[in-house]
């Protein structure tokens, strides 16, 4: 009869034993808020399809300094979740070759932030222009 | 030598399935010099403090793949991490994570050798060729195509670091889709339909969350999170080409 | 016990013997193969080569220059109807891994390239960057895969041969991890458990290489052949003895001493080239590589470290880029254990021990005189070696002469019945009992690691590099006495599970056997000869009574006993062993001699 008894550990509480694993929680929560502004985005334009009256309502209440907090909270969220999102990118590609040689990593996640950031200027000044 | 010589608390996980009913830490005072690794550190118990500690170990560079241990709660390779590093504190040493512990530092790899020969890991040729032809051509872009991925030493490093890995065994896991990578990309192989089989599976990349440390673990830079993403794009292209293709992928 | 049957039992899952299985699995499917190592295969030390395995490959090389290469660099102690038909099968052995998937390194063309190497002519050492044994083992591993009729016996502890009725029938083995026995039975066996490297201090071997094979044929009455000749690596890490490739040589690295002085043209290596030249300078062969060095350190010309003198390893000429490249391994492994940038600064080297040139006596179809067992690899001494191995033959010799042991063994199998399980099973049990003792036993008190490290270090003081009588004979009454405190040996560990203080006490016994058979054929050896150099009025190499294969053969609880078989010479006489410019002079002179 074999004496062996391999031991089995326990997962519970796995994500908080390594900080690598905890940056990936936070990543991986920092998607909740690119989903909930989606909903509140969404809501707005359910108020926009009933009309200016409604609209300026959703608009009034948007103004609410705990909605501004949020919003504030979810652009840093955001910002974390596009970042960390980048910094992985170039795990989950093909490898580039550019002139003959693989296109180091920190090129790949540097043009997607680089990108990221363009576009998201380029929207604001769009919104921005809109505006006035 | 010797007024190099300092004392290093070196922690040990340890658990004899004989005796004990979990395991649970031992420490030691174990005198060191600054070009010792953690590997030398836990042979020095063995060899003057307590012959019972079991733990697997041979090439000493790196290269055989035996003495993958958490070391501070990081999978790391016992003959390349060093004492010095972790000095004046102490340094805790455990068997490698999400495996069934055998005894000690030792772990059950049965799981991972059946995985290892599960992804067919040979070459089906595409194009069969006698010895009297000579090699396959193969230039260097095509050889660098699957050479990183053809380095992995089997440590299982990445499957201590991959959480999905820890909450469902089945996973196929890292070292095990890169090398399978490693095929599929060979310009010599024709087996790729085969093989994407397991990719698609229920046990396949699919279980893979993109958590990316085990390449950060990896001594061989493999980028095996690299080779299991790759592998998703694949799988999902494979899905498509079923109603495109008479064929279709695979099944 | 549990037992199995299998047809062909294979010992070792390093090079060879994962060869053996394939050929055995190729010659004939129905055969049952049962492959028993100690370590996962992908742990075998084969694992560690570094710089490549020799097969004639470029227009500008032949069969005859790779003979003469080998049998010159093996001091004309070589089989010379062996090393014909080995490099008559390297390249076609190679060119099979490749199409087995092994990523050897290329020309831009896309074709295998080659490199140069030590005490070679041309360049034909195939290579796979810095890791070709790596590369080379887990090819032969993941295609052994491929066969469905080789059984793997992992992490199984093969402790003896069961014989009967003259020939080998099995082997008897210990489960690691459950502590239990298996005897396996087979009609032939094939032992390719590799060298004994650990038997002395500072080596380049894996924990693994402790001769077990070796020391299990010996005491079944098969002997030992020219187990003297023990080959030192010139470049190795001080302290760890851990290898930086001759290839870090082959692409053009310098040996300079503490002047900065290529100290190898003062002993018969030169010129002196900016690049490397074949069989010159940094190219010569080991043996005198290292005997050089052991010179230069009596002249006070080296440079002292905390692991004892060292000389230096000068890659920084190179570039980074090409060192990348071509030797990354060396580049990580100097960067990470020492230090040191090797683009930079010069890396630290010294000799140590690397490879077991003797071995199992077995004929040119890896035969040993006890019908049905085999032998492959550097366990096994099938004559190509002779008295200094030249770097990079070791792995071809894995697959050429690992296929042979393979393809044998299944023949033997084939033709002989099958043994009487019944009686197997009792001799098995008979073993189990013998080894089982050495836990068992209680009052023991000598520890392991006192013994092993008596041991190591009366091997480096009586073997080295360079030999002395009174020296040596020290060093085999320290064995005696080491074999007799054995049998006082403390096994604490009394449990069964991943017992490896058990293990380690069985390898330090059988590892005493093999270091006796080697202290003591040097011992007997009144010449110098490749790597066997003595300083005691025998420093000629002495054809008249010494070109002989010393054979050791196991006396229980004695000393054992030297005799010597003949040396086979087809085409090459013994001459003059020159390298650099004296050497292309002997070759000239040689040729004009046959004109």
């Amino acid at each position: 009869m074999s004496k062996r008894r391999p031991y089995v550990r326990p997962m519970a509480g796995w994500w908080r034993k390594n900080p690598f694993f905890v940056e990936y929680m936070i990543h991986e929560g920092t998607a909740l808020f690119v989903a909930a502004y989606a909903l509140i985005l969404l809501t707005g334009l359910v108020y926009l399809a009933h009309g200016e009256a409604a609209w300026n309502v959703w608009l009034e209440g948007l103004k609410n300094p705990w909605y501004i907090a949020f919003h504030w909270l979810a652009l840093a969220a955001m910002c974390y979740h596009t970042y960390t999102w980048f910094k992985i990118m170039p795990r989950t590609m093909p490898p580039v070759i550019v002139g003959g040689k693989r296109l180091p990593d920190f090129a790949i996640t540097g043009s997607g932030l680089a990108v990221a950031v363009t576009a998201s200027l380029a929207m604001f000044g769009l919104v921005w222009g809109m505006a006035r | 030598m010797s007024e190099n010589q300092r004392i290093i608390e070196i922690e040990v996980l340890r658990y004899h399935p004989e005796k004990d009913k979990a395991p649970y830490q031992q420490v030691f005072q174990v005198p060191f010099t600054d070009d010792m690794s953690v590997l030398q550190g836990v042979q020095y118990i063995k060899d003057y403090l307590d012959g019972s500690l079991s733990f697997r170990w041979s090439c000493r560079m790196a290269i055989c793949g035996s003495c993958g241990m958490m070391i501070n709660g990081e999978p790391s390779l016992s003959c390349e991490t060093f004492l010095r590093d972790y000095y004046p504190a102490r340094v805790r040493v455990e068997a490698l994570a999400h495996f069934p512990i055998e005894r000690d530092l030792v772990i059950n790899m049965e799981g991972f050798i059946e995985k290892l020969e599960s992804i067919q890991p040979y070459i089906i040729p595409k194009e069969p060729r006698t010895l009297a032809q000579g090699e396959y051509l193969q230039t260097p872009a095509q050889l660098g195509a699957y050479e990183q991925f053809s380095s992995c030493i089997n440590c299982m490093l990445c499957y201590a670091a991959c959480p999905q890995f820890g909450l469902n065994s089945e996973f196929v896991g890292p070292a095990a889709m890169a090398l399978l990578h490693r095929y599929n990309v060979d310009s010599r192989d024709g087996g790729k339909a085969e093989r994407m089989e397991l990719v698609n599976s229920e046990e396949g990349v699919f279980n893979c969350t993109a958590v990316g440390y085990c390449s950060e673990v990896c001594p061989k830079h493999v980028d095996p999170a690299n080779a299991v993403n790759q592998n998703k794009t694949n799988s999902a292209a494979d899905y498509f080409m079923r109603f495109l293709t008479p064929k279709g992928g695979a099944k | 016990m549990e037992s199995y049957k299998a047809d062909v039992v294979i010992v070792g899952g390093g090079g060879a013997g994962l060869r053996a299985a394939i050929a055995v699995a190729e010659s004939d499917p129905a055969l049952r193969i049962a492959l028993v190592s100690k370590v996962y295969p992908m742990r075998s030390h084969t694992v560690a080569a570094e710089g490549g395995s020799a097969g004639v490959k470029l227009p500008t090389d032949s069969l005859e220059y790779h003979f003469n290469d080998t049998v010159g660099g093996g001091d004309w102690l070589c089989e010379q109807d062996v090393v014909e038909y080995f490099v008559a099968h390297c390249n076609e052995e190679l060119t099979q891994l490749e199409h087995w998937g092994c990523p050897w390194s290329r020309t831009p063309d896309g074709h295998v390239n080659v490199r140069a190497f030590g005490g070679m002519k041309i360049e034909r050492t195939w290579f796979a960057a810095d890791k070709t044994g790596f590369h080379m083992l887990h090819t032969l591993f993941q295609t052994s895969i491929k066969y469905p009729s080789i059984k793997r016996f992992d992490e199984h502890f093969c402790v003896d041969l069961v014989v009967e009725h003259g020939r080998v029938q099995g082997v008897v083995a210990i489960e690691i991890g459950s502590g239990e026995f298996t005897l396996v039975e087979g009609r032939s066996v094939v032992i390719a458990t590799g060298g004994a490297g650990r038997v002395f201090r500072e080596n380049t071997n894996g924990g693994v290489v402790t001769g077990d094979g070796m020391a299990v044929a010996y005491r079944h009455g098969v002997p030992l052949r020219d187990m003297e000749f023990v080959q030192y690596h010139p470049t190795c890490m001080p302290g760890t003895g851990l290898l930086f490739t001759e290839a870090c040589r082959g692409e053009g690295g310098f040996l300079v001493n503490k002047d900065g002085y290529r100290y190898l043209q003062d002993y018969g290596l030169g010129p002196a080239e900016p690049s490397p030249r074949n069989k010159a300078m940094e190219l010569g062969p080991r043996d005198r590589l290292s005997q050089a060095f052991w010179y230069e350190q009596q002249k006070g010309r080296t440079i002292e470290g905390q692991h004892g003198s060292v000389v230096h390893l000068d890659l920084r000429h190179l570039g980074e880029a090409k060192l990348r490249e071509r030797l990354p391994q060396i580049y990580e492994l100097a960067e990470q254990f020492l230090g040191v940038d090797p683009a930079r600064a010069p890396i630290p080297v010294r000799p140590a021990v690397h490879y077991t040139m003797g071995g199992i006596l077995v004929d040119g179809r890896c035969a040993s005189p006890l019908p049905g067992l085999y032998a492959a690899g550097e366990c096994s001494s099938v004559g190509i070696h002779g008295a200094n191995r030249l770097g990079s033959n070791s792995l071809s010799e894995l697959c050429v002469f690992g296929k042979v042991a393979g393809e044998e063994a299944a023949r033997f199998a084939k033709a002989s019945a099958p043994g009487n399980s019944a009686s197997l099973l009792k001799q098995a049990q008979a073993v189990e009992q013998r080894v089982s003792g050495l836990k068992t036993k209680t009052g023991g008190n000598e520890r392991i690691a006192t013994l092993r490290k008596e041991m190591a270090q009366t091997m480096e003081d009586g073997c080295g590099i360079y030999r002395l009588a009174d020296t040596m004979q020290k060093t085999c009454d320290k064995l005696d006495e080491l074999k007799e405190r054995f049998k006082n040996v403390n096994v604490e560990d009394k449990s069964s599970v991943w017992n490896t203080e058990w293990l380690l006490a069985i390898e330090l016994e059988y590892q005493l056997d093999v270091a006796q058979s080697m202290a003591y054929s040097a011992l007997n050896r009144r010449e110098s000869r490749g790597a066997h150099q003595r300083l005691d009025g025998f420093e000629k190499r002495d054809d008249e009574n010494f070109l002989k294969h010393s054979q050791a053969h196991y006396v229980a609880g004695g000393a054992p006993r030297i005799d010597y078989g003949d040396v086979k010479i087809t085409k090459s006489q013994p001459g003059t062993r020159a390298y650099g410019a004296a050497g292309e002079k002997a070759e000239q002179e040689r040729k004009a001699a046959n004109v």
